[in-house]
């Protein structure tokens, strides 16, 4: 916890907080990072329900204080009107002042206590909800973007939008154990003291505020689905427009300005159907949900006036209950309008997630089940294709010359060497599938042929091996001209980099991770002759005794390597190793 | 290059302004004037919702005022079950009246929202289309995408806490206050009394909150950035067993989230702790001024518990705008830079339409001339203040020609392409091409949308057959059997993934489709393996035919097809002529050749 220096004149947490204050601590500034985040199990048959309700109670420490802060709160809130009631009655009606001194302390005191226990509550609830994202976010980044032996497929793009917005809808549902809690305890506070009043009005609130939620939540339930859809129908648009902006250089290429701002008007105005319909039928809620709570209201209003009428109530109680009415109105307006979307937006999210984790990309955190058995520093590889096997000894640099499609299933087979595959990659003569990921991993390194550089800068990029091998690396992969500031940043997806450029920082990672296997997958395509056969040139000594497996159909490349098997369709024998 | 004019506004769109080459923002003023002209056949609407508004608020008055005349009946004992009814049936009457009313209004004024918003998207997209390219390119596409996605979301997503803070709420805190006044105007000016407390409390605000939010948003879209490039280069990730390392990169970043938001949530319980200060005094004020009153006798009890019903009734929509007003500004930023795009004005858009730019005084279709389809003249070009990148480049292509360029990389030859599209505008000299040119750059992109409309993008009135023809002139046609859909196959951001050499196809039938005068294809073969090469030579050739084309390649075996070849190196031209004379002459030409000959030779032998 950082909390604010003593130092006055110096607002240090950036709160802006005046002199008076900024000396005190902060609860919950800065915390620090959980030591750790367990997974959350998501085991066969269990319900997007369940999985909330495990989520939920994950963080009963934080939870429960927060909810009895809360309600302290929410009563506090409800008891306003009551106090105000009490101090007309008792001081304005009778022209005591004793009485006046009395109840603006009780109303001081009251907003002191409401005012503390909303800011612990707020603060608290925010925490488990922050908690509990961290930790949901954990489980999906080991399980599914991340596991350590490497899925047998790549995730989709859907596990993004699961790990930001979705994560976050289903933390929200700690909400459920907070706020809708102190709520009904505010609304049975009500109630008590209308029983106490007048047994019959305590009964009317008591069995007509649930069937005014009810009500309520049926009226919202229609609003909130289509509001789901529509901001679909908005995410569409501006997805569209996005589309088109990326593909701006094409678009001004062909010249098809205007047949590109036609199509994005038409996704413009059909979402702007959707977001007319989705007004009306907010609309029929706000009508709705203002007749039940007026109605309600009113009628529990004109009771208690009848009851003063008839005698069996006071001034200072009529007043009194019909303050606490008025107090129940935001409640059940609350709840219908803001818990019961939160519950079914959280399970939908919980759903979501469930999804994602049982996936056949993730299936669960698999354990590994290799066998545990060891391959020498500097492995023999073997890549055995139906008809060929394909052999790289330490330090030897061999080509493979393949057609696009046989490449690609080269290199995939070396990526995933768990999926099930015609063909099969083989460490010192064991299948890699029967090693451990992290001993197959630490052996054979694979740089694809897309390459991703992540943000950051070129060094970031780089220092993924070690260190003080990223100077001959660089060299070989020749970004000399344009790498010498090494903490330059790249950019997103390295886009302040040329094509040529981002594969020839790939190239130099991949060199400098100097891994006891290496793999490249045509390495060059987006790089001039000139450069490329300078890369040629200088490929080979970089890697002097470590073995390389190099997919490409550059002849440049292929004519400096050791050996080349040449696997492509106008190879006059298929198969045929070339030495 | 008059472009509307750069000011800075709030504190929002300063730091997006200040970038010498970003888009411009527009000013307060600008952005009020074009909200006034989109505002334009809605005013009549606009002028019933404030109607309606106002009157159903003033009907949502009419419950504590019920309610205070009940309380001085039964004090005075002049109640009975008649005026117990009477009362309750206006209560309920009222009720139902005032939320019709104040429904009404919100649902009008967001139909009118959400239609201004539409206009003004559509807008935003068309003018970005016809924007001169270099502009855009000078201050990035990224610029132009957030405007088009971040914004118009920020601005759409304002609405429902906007919309009733400026109808409703707003009408709520001067009805209820007129109507305070009205009945009982000491507890107003009691009210007034409590008022600077509460303009301190958005002065905090405005002070402290928008740099929080500003750094929560900040952080929350570092943590989308580190999710999306893990989840993006997967394959590397895997390949380099960078598992963990990106684990805990993303895991950094979702905790500095949770930093942030704790922080924002923070300064929010702050302000509430102000705004409950407000409400107590408020209250305290009400009693305090009603025992005074009900002492001397001129006021009653009744009007006491209207007072405090008002008073009660007032605080909720008081909160409300106070919360709305971090909203309002930050969508009123977006808004700016969405007008900024809008309304840069149609001669600078115009222009990038039509191919002749002020540096070109001849006549894109010069009838003295019609042999020669392309004409450079002492063209000289540089990026803004670096040094030249093109220098004194003459050339003349015949129509019908096809002209190859080569060169090392760095030569400019991408930049040439660029200055004969007209994408840049040359510093020096002049450049005539045909008024139909097209171009096909390094950077393929695939629309989301099936192959069809990725095809009628460039012709939208061709058949079905007029693209299969396309497809089978490419030799993309196997792009047909990719799914069942043949030509509805969804493809792009989502749909069925296209490889590189594919959508390099799907990119040559467009053009084949556009059918240009000239086309221009730099490097658009580049990016496939070698594999694919052979292929999509043959598909560009087939492009080609019969128009003049500009051929920038990598591949020599490219330029030797072509009828011309010029030799770039260090921003000139240095060689031209075709590939046997320039074999024959021993220069630069012929030692690229040579190079890329030695590559081809060894492999062949092996």
């Amino acid at each position: 916890m950082s909390n604010s220096s003593r130092a006055p004149g110096a607002d240090t947490a950036g709160l802006g907080r005046g002199p008076l204050t900024r000396w005190l601590p902060v609860l919950l500034q800065a915390p620090a990072p959980p030591r750790e985040a367990p997974p959350y199990e998501a085991g066969a048959g269990i319900t997007p329900g369940r999985f909330l309700l495990r989520v939920i109670l994950s963080v009963k420490r934080v939870t429960v204080p927060a909810m009895l802060l809360a309600v302290v709160w929410q009563v506090g809130e409800s008891a306003v009107p009551v106090v105000m009631g009490v101090a007309i009655d008792r001081a304005l009606a009778t022209g005591n002042a004793g009485q006046l001194v009395l109840w603006l302390g009780v109303l001081v005191a009251l907003y002191v206590a409401l005012t503390m226990a909303a800011k612990s509550a707020n603060r608290l609830t925010s925490y488990a909800v922050q908690l509990v994202q961290h930790r949901l976010r954990s489980t999906l980044s080991t399980a599914v973007l991340h596991p350590v032996g490497g899925a047998a497929r790549a995730p989709d793009g859907s596990v993004v939008s699961v790990m930001t917005s979705d994560v976050a809808r289903l933390a929200n549902g700690v909400l459920l154990v907070i706020m809708p809690v102190s709520r009904i305890a505010a609304i049975g506070f009500i109630a008590v003291s209308l029983l106490a009043t007048h047994w019959l009005l305590g009964l009317v609130v008591l069995l007509g505020a649930p069937v005014a939620v009810w009500l309520m939540g049926v009226l919202s339930e229609r609003l909130s689905r289509d509001t789901r859809a529509y901001q679909g129908l908005l995410a569409t648009t501006v997805g569209r427009a996005t589309d088109l902006v990326a593909g701006y250089r094409v678009v001004k290429g062909i010249r098809a300005e205007a047949e590109a701002t036609r199509r994005y008007r038409q996704a413009s105005q059909e979402t702007l159907v959707g977001a007319r319909r989705n007004a009306g039928l907010l609309g029929r809620f706000l009508a709705g949900s203002g007749a039940v709570t007026g109605t309600f209201v009113a009628a529990v209003m004109g009771l208690a006036g009848w009851f003063a009428v008839d005698g069996r109530l006071s001034i200072g109680e009529l007043i009194a209950a019909v303050g606490l009415t008025q107090a129940l109105l935001p409640q059940i307006q609350s709840i219908a309008s803001v818990s019961i979307p939160n519950l079914a937006g959280a399970r939908a999210a919980s759903a979501r997630v469930i999804d994602v984790l049982r996936g056949d990309g993730g299936g669960g955190p698999r354990q590994d089940d290799g066998t545990g058995a060891e391959v020498a520093l500097l492995p023999v590889v073997e890549v055995a294709a139906p008809g060929v096997t394909i052999r790289v000894d330490p330090g030897e640099f061999v080509g493979v010359r393949a057609d696009d499609r046989t490449a690609a299933r080269l290199a995939r087979a070396l990526l995933y060497p768990r999926s099930c595959g015609e063909v099969e990659v083989r460490l010192d003569g064991l299948p890699a599938r029967e090693l451990t990921a992290q001993e197959y991993r630490s052996r054979v390194t694979v740089a694809p042929h897309r390459v991703t550089l992540f943000s950051g800068t070129i060094r970031d990029n780089l220092t993924v091996g070690a260190p003080e091998l990223t100077d001959a690396a660089l060299r070989a992969a020749a970004c000399d001209d344009f790498a010498a500031d090494l903490d330059l940043p790249v950019g997103e997806d390295g886009n302040r980099l040329s094509g040529g450029q981002r594969q020839r920082i790939a190239l130099a990672r991949a060199l400098a991770s100097d891994a006891p296997v290496l793999v490249l997958h045509d390495p060059t395509t987006a790089v001039d002759p000139v450069t490329e056969h300078a890369i040629a040139v200088r490929l080979r000594d970089v890697r002097a005794d470590r073995a390389t497996l190099l997919i490409a159909s550059s002849p440049a490349l292929l004519g400096r390597c050791d050996r080349v098997v040449d696997l492509s369709e106008d190879a006059p024998l298929h198969g045929r190793t070339v030495g | 290059m008059s472009v509307a004019s750069v000011r800075k506004g709030d504190g929002m769109s300063v730091a997006s302004a200040t970038t010498g080459h970003a888009l411009p923002v527009a000013g307060g003023r600008a952005t009020a004037r074009e909200v006034l002209r989109l505002s334009r056949g809605h005013r009549l609407r606009l002028a019933a919702v404030g109607v309606v508004g106002i009157v159903g608020t003033a009907v949502d008055l009419i419950p504590p005022v019920a309610i205070g005349y009940l309380v001085d009946r039964v004090r005075a004992g002049t109640a009975d079950l008649g005026t117990v009814l009477t009362v309750t049936a206006v209560m309920v009457l009222s009720g139902v009246l005032g939320a019709v009313g104040t429904t009404v209004a919100i649902v009008h004024a967001t139909r009118i929202y959400h239609t201004v918003l539409a206009a003004l998207r559509e807008r935003l997209v068309s003018r970005a289309m016809l924007l001169p390219q270099h502009l855009v390119e000078r201050a990035g596409t990224g610029d132009l995408i957030s405007r088009s996605s971040d914004d118009v979301t920020a601005v759409a997503d304002a609405a429902p806490a906007v919309i009733p803070a400026l109808t409703v709420t707003a009408f709520t805190v001067v009805v209820s206050l007129g109507g305070l006044a009205a009945l009982e105007w000491p507890y107003a000016a009691a009210f007034a009394v409590v008022l600077p407390v509460y303009v301190l409390a958005m002065r905090w605000y405005l002070r402290t909150g928008p740099r929080v939010y500003r750094a929560e948003r900040a952080a929350m879209s570092a943590r989308a950035q580190q999710i999306l490039e893990s989840q993006r280069g997967h394959a590397t990730v895997l390949g380099f067993g960078l598992a963990e390392h990106r684990h805990r990169a993303v895991m950094t970043n979702s905790w500095g989230v949770a930093v942030q938001s704790l922080r924002a949530r923070t300064v929010q319980s702050m302000l509430n702790a102000r705004l409950n200060l407000g409400e107590c005094l408020s209250l305290a004020a009400v009693l305090v001024v009603g025992f005074v009153l009900v002492s001397h006798g001129s006021s009653t009890v009744g009007g006491a518990t209207t007072a405090m019903l008002l008073v009660l009734r007032l605080l909720g929509p008081v909160n409300q705008l106070l919360f709305v007003i971090d909203t309002l500004q930050s969508a009123l930023a977006s808004l700016s830079r969405m007008i900024g795009v809008a309304t840069i004005p149609t001669v600078d858009a115009a222009e990038a339409t039509t191919p002749t730019g002020p540096t070109e005084p001849a006549a894109p279709t010069d009838p003295a001339a019609p042999a020669t389809a392309v004409r450079l003249h002492e063209v000289a070009f540089r990026y803004a203040d670096g040094p030249l990148v093109l220098d004194g480049i003459g050339l003349d292509i015949p129509a019908g020609q096809h002209l190859a360029i080569v060169g090392p990389s760095g030569a400019g030859k991408t930049t040439l392409a660029a200055v004969i599209a007209g994408v840049h505008r040359p510093d020096a000299g002049t450049v005539t091409r045909p008024c139909r040119t097209a171009v096909i750059t390094q950077e393929v992109h695939v629309f989301a949308g099936t192959l069809r409309e990725n095809l009628t993008l460039a012709a939208p009135d061709a058949t079905d057959r007029e693209i299969r023809a396309a497809l089978d002139t490419t030799g993309a046609a196997d792009l047909l059997d990719l799914s069942e859909g043949a030509l509805d196959t969804v493809v792009g951001t989502g749909g069925h993934p296209l490889t590189e050499a594919q959508a390099q196809q799907l990119a040559l039938a467009r053009l084949l489709l556009a059918d240009p005068e000239l086309a221009i294809l730099d490097e658009a073969t580049a990016e496939a393996g070698s594999a694919h090469a052979e292929r999509l030579d043959r598909a560009s050739e087939a492009v080609l035919a019969g128009r003049t084309g500009i051929v920038i390649a990598h591949r020599l075996s490219q330029a030797a097809t072509c009828d011309r070849i010029a030799v770039m190196e260090a921003g000139r031209v240095v060689e031209t002529g075709a590939h046997d004379e320039l074999l024959t002459a021993g220069g630069t030409y012929a030692r690229l050749w040579a190079v890329w000959q030695d590559g081809q030779h060894i492999s062949a032998n092996r």
